[in-house]
């Protein structure tokens, strides 16, 4: 009697921890926001695109003897469009550099001018008969020169320009 | 130097910076034979420069000085005889449906957004922001490009009230955002010594949309001060396609830029004529000021001869702003200066023979501060320019939430014995 009684207390306390582990299955699921949160998830979010659309308009570099921030500054920075944006036609190469004279032409940031003067001594030692001439641009690195390229026309037959960076 | 003079040129720029001016000079429709050394080339011993030309270059691999003198000798190919200009097509005003976690990772790993989180500036969104001015939201209201060079891009009312949206303002704050956005200036230009920008809002807005210009003003201590900072830079890097290492070159960067600083100036406590007053305007009229430069010194005090000794110390480069708390400026003023410009004609007259030479219009004086110690802020910031904040304003005035967010204000104290418990 007192086993079959055990076994009736033994068979309800097992149903009712299946019904508590049932119920608190349900309720996690509630509480951990899978199903809402799936729901949210599904729901598609129309945005704009928050980048600038293409302009046509482009910067260059600043006039001659113009602040070295001049072209920083949108009130002052010299634009082009891309209508008047010519592409460059390069210049016919050199047969070779023997006999050549090149200019060795510093824009102006630092570390190039000796950067360019090792370059002139590579020159001297393996092409002797490449002439070279070191010379700093006229004006900051961010502005034109205009007076440095028809003096290069004459005496340069080719030039190298940097050190950009 | 190729095209109108007719001389082969070989340029040459460090391997740093290889990928701008490759993309830079193919967006101009130039094909240059391009040269790149190692970096840096500057503060680097001579061996190192010898060892530079001897060796190769390393985005290419090829012996460096071999391919200077191909530069020049190489016959021209096809391509170089026939260069085009690249042209980049228009975007879709919308981006593709797609869920909130989708497009938040989308716009952070795209790079638009400062690595904080964002409002997406959905089209419910971008409509609500847009009732915080009249104006037409296909607008164009400038260009901007932090770069010197490349293709600029412009920007709407619409693309503006987006960005607004992203960095968390409401309707109230647009114009202000509006009229940065009209200086065209991105507060965070491709500068590899690493810019900092500032904001000055002056006239009734600034009290209007609870704009702080007392205690921890240029802190995170305001709601508007700081998402209209936001926005101004959230507009940098989405308008201004700043791209850290392709066209955003700062070695360093500026923790300033988050919110850039970006504050009113404090009209009530100052004792001189208001900063926009200054430069042209009325007191009624509402105005932001932009200043950009690189360094925020530490504080100073004491007159103009103390300032002029912070200036000669600081190495600054031809410009500086003083951003001075009221106790400070009211000193000044009883030292004499009563009106600042003059300040700046004495400063300026002073340092007429040394390295800085600015003119008295290049050093600046704002007054922002609570009056808890008397002391400036000394920066190597240029004023850049003052524009109205008006025009975009609604005819109807400022649109106001009906509960406007507002953090806690610093107590204003009339007598300075606010911690005596009178007014």
């Amino acid at each position: 009697m007192s086993s079959l009684r055990f076994f009736n207390w033994w068979c309800r306390g097992f149903i009712a921890a299946g019904i508590i582990i049932l119920i608190s299955f349900c309720g996690c699921e509630k509480m951990g926001g899978s199903s809402d949160s799936d729901a949210k998830d599904e729901i598609k979010l129309t945005v704009l695109d928050p980048r600038g659309q293409p302009s046509g308009i482009f910067g260059r570099v600043g006039a001659a003897g113009a602040g070295m921030l001049a072209n920083r500054n949108p009130d002052t920075q010299p634009k082009l469009s891309l209508n008047e944006l010519i592409p460059l036609r390069m210049a016919d190469r050199l047969p070779g550099l023997e006999n050549k004279t090149i200019y060795l032409i510093d824009t102006g940031f630092a570390g190039g001018k000796e950067f360019l003067m090792e370059m002139q001594n590579w020159f001297k030692e393996n092409m002797p008969s490449v002439k070279t001439v070191v010379q700093v641009k006229s004006g900051n690195a961010f502005v034109d020169s205009p007076e440095l390229w028809p003096e290069l026309k004459k005496k340069a037959d080719g030039v190298v320009f940097g050190v950009g960076g | 130097m190729e095209g109108e003079f007719g001389v082969p040129t070989a340029p040459i720029v460090t391997s740093r910076f290889a990928e701008y001016v490759i993309r830079d000079g193919h967006s101009h429709g130039m094909n240059l034979r391009w040269t790149f050394p190692p970096y840096p080339v500057a503060w680097v011993p001579k061996e190192t420069l010898v060892e530079y030309i001897n060796g190769n270059d390393p985005i290419t691999g090829n012996k460096l000085m071999t391919e200077v003198i191909d530069a020049l000798t190489r016959p021209l190919t096809e391509d170089e005889k026939n260069p085009k200009v690249q042209k980049r097509e228009k975007r879709p005003r919308l981006l593709a449906p797609d869920t909130e976690a989708n497009l938040n990772r989308m716009f952070i790993e795209k790079g638009w957004t400062d690595g904080l989180p964002i409002v997406l500036p959905t089209e419910e969104r971008v409509a609500e922001m847009l009732t915080g001015t009249d104006h037409d939201p296909q607008e164009k209201v400038g260009m901007m490009s932090v770069t010197t060079h490349e293709e600029l891009n412009e920007y709407t009312v619409e693309k503006v009230a987006a960005i607004a949206v992203m960095a968390g303002a409401r309707p109230e704050h647009l114009p202000v955002i509006l009229a940065i956005a009209s200086t065209q200036h991105p507060s965070i230009p491709s500068s590899t010594g690493s810019y900092g920008s500032m904001v000055v809002v002056n006239g009734p807005v600034a009290r209007i949309i609870g704009m702080n210009s007392g205690v921890g003003a240029l802190g995170p201590f305001n709601y508007a001060n700081s998402v209209i900072g936001r926005a101004w830079t959230l507009m940098s890097i989405n308008f201004g396609d700043a791209r850290p290492g392709d066209t955003y070159m700062a070695t360093i960067g500026n923790g300033l830029s988050f919110t850039n600083q970006c504050c009113a100036e404090n009209e009530e406590k100052s004792p001189w004529e208001a900063f926009h007053v200054r430069k042209g305007f009325k007191p009624s009229d509402s105005t932001v000021s932009v200043f950009r430069g690189w360094n925020v010194s530490t504080l100073g005090m004491g007159g103009a001869d103390a300032i002029l000794q912070r200036i000669q110390s600081s190495g600054m480069m031809g410009s500086c702003t003083f951003v001075v708390d009221p106790l400070a400026a009211k000193s000044l003023k009883e030292e004499g200066w009563d009106d600042p410009y003059k300040l700046s004609e004495y400063i300026a007259g002073k340092l007429g023979n040394s390295f800085f030479k600015p003119k008295p219009e290049g050093i600046n004086f704002v007054v922002v501060g609570g009056e808890t110690n008397p002391i400036w802020q000394s920066t190597d910031y240029t004023y850049y320019k003052t524009v109205s904040v008006d025009k975009w304003v609604p005819k109807d005035g400022i649109k106001l939430d009906k509960k406007p967010i507002r953090m806690p204000v610093s107590k204003q104290c009339e007598d300075e014995l606010c911690l005596l418990g009178k007014k």
